[in-house]
């Protein structure tokens, strides 16, 4: 009996787990969410920004991680849009153009905000660190024109923008190793205050930085994006996810309990 | 020519751009900024290389043909569909950006959330806590895992309600990542940064040559 | 509904249930899907690379250069951007690598950008990652010195200093490790081991993640757009 618990066939378990997704997509739940303090640094840290400041967003992600990084940059630009904090966006991920343009525009249309006076998207550049190093000098000596190839020049945001000491921010939104890239090359050498929101795979990484305060604040994989969500009060795809995520932890959580209770019970037999 | 000169460009290149960094006077920072320029028209030859290479290797399977080779015709339909709408039209024509939303799109996230089944095959079957290490591991696995998501503190807070701390599954997820595995990582943020240096070195002074391949 | 958004959620709905069927065996959709989406990408990094990388980095500063020399464009130009053909050049020697008699010409490109990024890299790693990293595992020890510090932080203090030390002993393998050392080490493992226990769990959230996106674009996008049917 136990050892055919044990040697169960990995579909009954896929089976499982699509369960434990699928229920709850369609009998959605509504948990109350605890904003953590290194998201709650990056709200508070937007949100005292005077309106007219800049932050600039890296969209450092692709398809890939768009269900846990997409909600978070929608908070993020709507929270921007209402306060009137002008943004750029920029991303150093090949695959990321298409979803940062469609987005930021998602949003922008959303909020009413206008293309070049509240926000501009300067799309990709191929070259991590040389690009950030290049934006420390002058932004458009790496982005000469915008995603719609329009010169920055006559970009109205962008006239009064010239490099990194025009931005008080820099929200890097990675499913890589960007964060600690723009951290090595952006956050010392510039005295760029840098926030970072990353998928669940990177999350342990970024610790030993929030602690130095070379990242300001951390938005942590689907949980991030939904206390940002309570935060700014929208919720929407993170707190839809992160509550439909409960089941399926909760499932992991007991197939390993069950897991080790069979092994611990065969190894006493043993014994 | 073919081992000397590169060997040669990586030190001149690393010599320039590590002091002129250290140094302000205008002479030095327009060569810093000339420098930087020329790596950023090299990357993206590089990029285009980097997908040449796939493509070569594909042309190798079917011309061998090596098992499934018949699948590499579906990759050049897909690479010269999305490559030639891009190119001809742009990547923000609607037909790419089509392509992108409806095809790659749900192909990149599908393939990811494959993992997401693996993940709770492999967590079941073979996550024991055999030794001491492995029980430690195991622990710190479970408390972050029950502590991402709401029902973590729902459960807390209705079976540990007794107790004088509330939210106590999010709280330990966070004092987990904040202490314990904050010096964990700083230990590997330090010993790999370490090796950077010495590789970082070792590249300019020659010593570390494999970029350079065998051959003469 | 247009047709056209009708005709996308059902080609993505039938490229995402391709891949899903790998869960129960492996299977010719699977693999057409797996091959599609290899070609789907190379496609797309090419257009993005050409519009966003060689066009603005390396075609126009090239035309920048030949510009001058253009029947009907005036000298006054100038000269200064030939400057930028030696990159460009340079760059193009990447593509000796598609025959393998000029393989060896990548060296070039690859010696400099190895060798930029090695110069970039040592006072910028030493500075962000090992001073700072440094001064965050003993600034706290500053605040129990000024009485700032709780009693939880002052053993939180402790307790990142004795990771960090003995996370870098497990790490140091040019003294063998014996007594005290062997034990420090062992300290340093458990730390790791609850440093990856941690990424563990984060990861599990990640990939669930996207798991709940498809689900949720199976259900509501691609079988709400059944009703449009009838």
């Amino acid at each position: 009996m136990l050892s055919k618990l044990i040697n169960l066939d990995r579909r009954i378990i896929f089976i499982l787990v699509a369960l434990a997704v699928i229920i709850p997509t369609l009998l959605p739940l509504n948990l109350p969410i605890n904003v953590s303090n290194p998201t709650q640094r990056i709200y508070d840290y937007i949100d005292t920004l005077p309106a007219g400041s800049t932050i600039m967003i890296a969209f450092d992600y692709g398809p890939s991680s768009m269900p846990e990084l997409n909600p978070m940059a929608k908070a993020v630009l709507r929270h921007c849009f209402d306060k009137k904090v002008r943004v750029i966006g920029m991303t150093l991920y090949p695959f990321a153009p298409t979803l940062a343009d469609t987005l930021i525009k998602e949003v922008a249309e959303e909020k009413g905000a206008v293309n070049g006076e509240d926000y501009v998207f300067l799309g990709f550049r191929p070259g991590y660190e040389q690009v950030m190093l290049r934006m420390g000098t002058s932004i458009a000596s790496a982005f000469e024109k915008d995603y719609t190839n329009t010169p920055l020049t006559e970009i109205p945001m962008m006239k009064d923008i010239t490099n990194y000491d025009q931005i008080d921010l820099i929200l890097d939104l990675a499913s890589g190793s960007t964060t600690q890239i723009w951290i090595t090359y952006v956050n010392v050498k510039y005295s760029q205050q840098i926030a970072a929101g990353v998928t669940g795979v990177i999350v342990s990484n970024m610790y030993p930085y929030l602690q130095t305060k070379q990242l300001i604040g951390l938005m942590p994989g689907y949980l991030g994006a939904s206390e940002y969500e309570k935060l700014i009060g929208v919720p929407e795809k993170g707190t839809e996810g992160i509550n439909n995520a409960s089941p399926v932890h909760v499932l992991i959580f007991v197939l390993v309990v069950i897991g080790n209770t069979v092994f611990f019970i065969q190894r006493r037999r043993e014994e | 020519m073919k081992r000397q000169v590169p060997l040669v460009l990586c030190f001149l290149f690393g010599v320039v751009m590590c002091f002129t960094q250290f140094s302000p006077h205008q002479y030095s920072q327009a060569v810093y900024n000339e420098v930087i320029n020329w790596a950023l028209i090299m990357a993206p030859f590089a990029l285009i290389f980097g997908t040449i290479t796939l493509i070569q290797t594909h042309v190798t399977r079917i011309r061998r043909r090596i098992e499934h080779w018949q699948y590499s015709f579906v990759v050049f339909a897909g690479l010269l569909t999305m490559a030639f709408i891009g190119i001809l039209f742009g990547p923000q024509d609607p037909a790419f950006e089509w392509l992108f939303n409806n095809v790659q799109v749900p192909l990149d996230a599908t393939m990811f959330s494959l993992l997401a089944f693996l993940i709770a095959s492999a967590a079941f079957r073979a996550f024991r806590a055999r030794t001491f290490e492995a029980t430690l591991l195991l622990i710190a696995a479970m408390i972050v895992l029950i502590g991402n998501v709401p029902v973590g503190d729902l459960i807390w807070n209705t079976v540990l309600s007794w107790l004088p701390w509330d939210n106590g599954a999010s709280e330990t997820r966070q004092w987990i990542l904040g202490n314990p595995n904050l010096s964990a990582r700083r230990g590997i943020i330090l010993g790999v940064s370490l090796g950077v240096i010495s590789q970082a070195i070792r590249l300019i002074l020659g010593i570390e040559r494999s970029y350079i391949g065998g051959g003469d | 509904m247009e047709l056209i958004d009708f005709i996308g959620i059902w080609i993505a709905a039938f490229l995402t249930l391709c891949i899903y069927s790998f869960l129960y065996r492996d299977n010719p959709f699977y693999r057409f899907a797996e091959h599609l989406f290899v070609g789907m990408s190379v496609g797309y990094t090419i257009t993005i690379s050409i519009y966003q990388g060689f066009i603005p980095f390396a075609w126009e500063p090239f035309w920048e250069a030949i510009k001058p020399f253009w029947p009907g464009v005036p000298r006054e130009a100038g000269w200064s951007g030939l400057w930028k053909l030696i990159p460009i050049g340079i760059g193009l020697l990447f593509f000796g690598g598609v025959s393998p008699r000029y393989t060896w010409l990548i060296r070039y490109p690859s010696a400099i950008l190895i060798g930029l990024g090695a110069g970039l890299a040592i006072p910028n790693v030493l500075r962000a990652d090992i001073f700072e990293q440094t001064r965050g595992t003993v600034e706290p020890f500053a605040s129990i010195n000024a009485g700032t510090l709780s009693i939880w932080g002052i053993l939180g203090a402790i307790l990142m200093v004795v990771g960090v030390v003995c996370t870098l002993i497990y790490f140091y393998f040019s003294v063998e490790h014996r007594g005290p050392v062997n034990w420090l080490s062992k300290v340093g493992i458990a730390f790791l081991m609850i440093g990856f226990g941690s990424a563990f769990g984060n990861t599990v959230m990640g990939r669930v993640a996207l798991l709940i996106q498809r689900v949720d674009f199976l259900i509501n996008d691609w079988i709400g757009s059944f009703g449009a049917l009838f």
